[in-house]
């Protein structure tokens, strides 16, 4: 065989397998979640998202400050779902801000304390210690304190939390903010500035 | 012993392009934009091509096959690399990691220019060097056939 044709055996070959190993490896499409109470908007709505985020990454506040903006503008026509991923191994206050998020969340708190939280960001991110921070804004909101303290003692929150950056993982999520908007997966707030002007150009 | 600075060369493309490769490409578009220097459109293009770029580049080089084409495509890329991270340094953009090895390696900028700077060299080292680097090659299979 000569250099030329083996050449090209070698490439073919070679890109066939990673073609084939990427699709074995192909994301499963993000499901919404209906009954979730990191929820809102309208459920009929024509723009679905599934936000996957970090409450200590600079982005993903960026862009949950745009979505809200976004969102005020046009109530009827999206849906907004939040899920958790914590880049734990880069933000230390990953995971506790994620669990005060969820214990939240179950005493239908969470769009509320998301408002307190994540406009203060980066000052709570410097803190060696966020909770009085996090406990301090949960008052403010009117939750029940007792309630909070006893989830967030639970193993059961972190257990969703930590399910849910598994099932990030399991749809080729690396890097947070990631959004999927009718299944489709974008990463980054210009990516989802860009996508949702497709939906709404005006 | 060039031939191993041969193989870690194309290792490097192999392990850096894998880690894009086997993503949604759109983990790699978020790297890309990062470094603020395409328009949209370009970048979407860029993350799709450049890394199917660097696997065809790592394994002509890792296997010895047409070596010298294949050593010049890993210097013009090393010098893409320089070129863009060294703007993003001077531009003072927020970068916490390259984004070079998608999420595999996390490397800083300030590391990463110098590891790319020091690569080219290598390169240009090795384009030098050619017949002791294409030893246990594929190109000096074909020589001898």
């Amino acid at each position: 065989m000569n250099k030329l044709l083996s050449t090209l055996v070698i490439v073919l070959v070679l890109v066939g397998v990673l073609v084939g190993v990427k699709h074995f490896l192909a994301p499963k499409k993000a499901v919404i979640n209906l009954q979730m109470a990191r929820a809102k908007g309208n459920p009929d709505a024509r723009v679905k998202i599934v936000e996957f985020v970090d409450f200590q990454c600079p982005a993903c506040a960026y862009g949950i400050k745009y979505l809200k903006t976004f969102f005020d503008q046009h109530p009827n026509d999206l849906y907004l779902q939040v899920r958790y991923f914590p880049l734990t191994n880069m933000h230390h206050h990953a995971m506790i801000s994620a669990l005060y998020s969820e214990c939240a969340s179950r005493q239908g708190k969470f769009w509320e304390l998301d408002d307190l939280m994540i406009p203060d960001q980066s000052q709570w991110a410097q803190l060696i210690n966020p909770e009085p921070v996090f406990q301090s804004m949960a008052v403010q909101v009117g939750i029940n304190m007792d309630q909070l303290n006893t989830c967030l003692a639970s193993d059961d929150a972190r257990r969703v939390i930590n399910d849910e950056k598994s099932l990030g993982q399991t749809l080729g999520i690396v890097s947070t903010p990631t959004y999927f908007i009718n299944n489709k997966m974008v990463v980054g707030t210009k990516s989802l500035q860009d996508e949702l002007k497709t939906y709404f150009p005006n | 012993m060039w031939f191993l600075l041969r193989i870690l060369i194309g290792s490097i493309f192999l392990v850096s392009s894998m880690g894009k490769l086997l993503t949604p490409y759109q983990n790699f578009l978020y790297v890309i934009q990062a470094y603020q220097l395409l328009p949209s459109q370009g970048e979407i293009l860029t993350a799709q091509i450049f890394p199917w770029l660097e696997f065809i580049v790592g394994v002509f080089v890792l296997l010895g096959l047409w070596t010298p084409g294949a050593l010049k495509g890993a210097g013009a890329l090393f010098g893409i690399f320089v070129v863009v991270v060294g703007q993003a340094l001077i531009r003072k953009l927020p970068l916490e990691s390259c984004g070079c090895f998608g999420e595999w390696i996390h490397l800083k900028p300030q590391t990463v220019i110098i590891m790319d700077s020091l690569s080219l060299l290598l390169t240009y080292v090795l384009l030098r060097n050619l017949k002791s680097v294409q030893k246990f090659s594929l190109d000096s299979y074909f020589d001898k056939v």
